[in-house]
């Protein structure tokens, strides 16, 4: 189990870490965009299409990271009123519902991406790009998110982690 | 069934998911899914991934990871701070003068930046320790702050305001200007107020030892000009129609991230990773967001909610004022507890048509919004800027931070009814500079 728990916060790093890349890519390439455009006078024709897609590509590859280090925001008003035993049935329901949205959508957003790749879908624009690398992302991005969520359930059932991460003020002055 | 009726019950479902504590994202999505299948059933599941990617695919959200680049670089530097000094020996000998500093200095990094945390932060770590040092009460110091750090999210170039614009389909460079004269208007009552309370209970603290000659007043200068000019091309590429948002803010971010590595040295690279990591998550977040808020109003229309609900309210027959009236509490509420961006994304295709409608002006509207946003980051039980102070300074409780930042929550509500009273305030600028929309 440690070793799941372990493999997935990796997958999710290493996917952050290409989230961020790409974020950067972005910038070098409106940079790029904008000296054709402005600079020297040319049209641009694959910039626009291209930064779009690398942002998308960023937003579900940088996911599983996001929920590895709690940047997903959420209402914790709640969680917070709750005593310990509450907050933790409470978390199993926030997690597992997340998790079965996220499985779902990992499923369908897989044969999305299958569809266009089984029929060879391109973009209908000048440079007209092969829409299934740009879908692929949307799966990969989505199923380590529940795996993800997998782990932070069993974290949280076997106690590794506070229910919502949120520590008992007590604790909290200890 | 009644959309009305069916309106309802998602409302109700968000708002159960929400307070159970899930990703804001994730129950946009859930509720969007669950009343897509109860409508259509497991049918409904085919268009949820091409629904996803279309709301993401938009070539204006990139301006979104690209401000909050340009703001996580600056935010890394000590730009803050000397921001900070260069107002404090400019305006020192103004009664209160500090607290006005204060938030003067929260008004132009809420413009580097664009974000309301980032100002409190930055502004705050600096701000409040010498606020105290010299005498001012731990309230009124951390309330400024917070509230001076809410104009992150009116005054361009601004996240929300950039969301607005895409979810309404209205110009972003047109909603960047119209946040300017409110803004500036904002930080005045924030200033007048601070000066009102300094003066009355005798904090007067013009500091007879201390003196900044002209030198030591233009000294502090060249480190912060050239992010201040930064801004100034950036909006004025915006305006000039010169380019897009997203290629400003490319470039913008680009150069911010040049100017840190120069000005600043900030050339290490765990920082400059950091700063990129810090943007990427940030933009990750609201691009989920967004992303499930799209399928949330795809979900509201395709069940003839969103339609349903326009034409509740245009057979109550109430007059426009009632209604505006109407829509900001509904807004102030929803801001209590949401982030502003997820309120703008579920409410706006709902409420924009209705209010273009009642002859209100759409951008005029983006601006009044954002206000009520504002109130609710200085406004518990959420009231994100509250907790940012709160993890500054440890030692004020969060109940001083609170009792602090209510007369400036006073001072916004204020400023939506100037702003009702005086559409000009927002419009006149846009109008002025971009000429009128028709």
């Amino acid at each position: 189990m440690n070793t799941f728990i372990r493999l997935t916060s990796g997958l999710s790093r290493i996917l952050g870490i290409i989230a961020a890349l790409l974020l950067i890519i972005g910038v070098l390439v409106v940079c790029q965009m904008v000296f054709l455009r402005y600079g020297l006078n040319k049209s641009t024709s694959w910039q626009t299409e291209f930064v779009t897609y690398v942002l998308i590509a960023s937003t579900f590859l940088g996911a599983p990271y996001v929920l590895l280090t709690r940047g997903h925001v959420n209402v914790e008003l709640v969680p917070l009123m709750l005593g310990p035993k509450s907050r933790f049935i409470l978390a199993l329901f926030a997690y597992s519902t997340s998790a079965l949205l996220c499985f779902v959508l990992t499923y369908y957003s897989f044969l999305f991406w299958h569809e266009a790749w089984v029929e060879g879908w391109t973009s209908d624009t000048v440079w007209g790009p092969k829409l299934w690398t740009i879908y692929l992302s949307m799966p990969v991005g989505f199923f380590v998110i529940s795996l993800q969520y997998l782990a932070d359930l069993l974290c949280l059932i076997t106690g590794r982690e506070l229910p919502f991460h949120i520590a008992d003020v007590n604790e909290e002055a200890a | 069934m009644d959309p009305l009726l069916l309106g309802l019950l998602a409302a109700l479902a968000l708002i159960m998911f929400l307070l159970s504590g899930m990703p804001v994202a994730f129950a946009l999505g859930f509720t969007a899914i669950l009343f897509l299948i109860i409508d259509d059933g497991i049918g409904a599941f085919d268009v949820v991934a091409d629904t996803l990617f279309g709301s993401l695919d938009e070539f204006a959200l990139l301006s979104i990871p690209m401000f909050l680049l340009m703001g996580s670089a600056i935010a890394a530097s000590r730009a803050g701070s000397d921001l900070y000094e260069a107002l404090d020996r400019w305006l020192y000998r103004i009664p209160g003068g500090l607290l006005i500093s204060n938030i003067g200095a929260c008004g132009v990094f809420a413009a580097l930046t664009g974000s309301s945390p980032a100002t409190c932060a930055a502004i705050g770590k600096m701000g409040i320790p010498e606020m105290r040092k010299r005498g001012y009460p731990a309230s009124l110091a951390t309330g400024a702050i917070a509230a001076g750090g809410t104009l992150g999210i009116l005054i361009p170039p601004s996240i929300t305001m950039i969301v607005y614009g895409i979810a309404t389909e209205t110009s972003i460079g047109r909603l960047f200007m119209a946040g300017v004269l409110p803004g500036a208007m904002l930080m005045l009552l924030f200033m007048a107020w601070s000066w009102f309370y300094a003066y009355k209970n005798g904090y007067h603290f013009v500091e007879k030892d201390k003196h900044y000659s002209l030198r030591d007043k233009l000294i502090v200068l060249p480190k912060i000009l050239p992010f201040l000019l930064l801004i100034a091309l950036v909006l004025w590429a915006l305006y000039g129609g010169v380019a897009t948002p997203s290629e400003a803010s490319g470039v913008g971010a680009m150069v911010s991230i040049i100017l840190v590595m120069i000005i600043y040295r900030v050339w290490q690279p765990t920082v400059l990773w950091e700063i990129v990591r810090s943007a990427t998550r940030e933009s990750v977040m609201l691009m989920m967001i967004i992303g499930m808020a799209g399928l949330f109003s795809y979900m509201m229309s395709s069940l003839y909610i969103t339609q349903g609900i326009a034409e509740w309210i245009a057979a109550m027959d109430v007059n426009r004022w009632q209604l505006l009236i109407y829509i900001n509490i509904f807004l102030l509420l929803a801001g209590l507890f949401l982030p502003p961006v997820a309120v703008i994304l579920m409410t706006s295709p709902t409420l924009v048509p209705i209010i273009i409608q009642a002859g209100f002006d759409p951008i005029w509207f983006g601006v009044m919004l954002t206000l009520n946003m504002e109130i609710g980051l200085i406004t518990p039980p959420v009231g994100l800027n509250l907790y940012v102070i709160n993890g500054i300074v440890k030692d004020v409780e969060l109940k001083t931070v609170l009792w602090g930042a209510l007369p400036f929550m006073l001072c916004l509500v204020f400023g939506i009814f100037l702003l009702a009273m005086f559409p000009a305030i927002a419009t006149w600028l846009p109008d002025y500079l971009m000429g009128p929309v028709f």
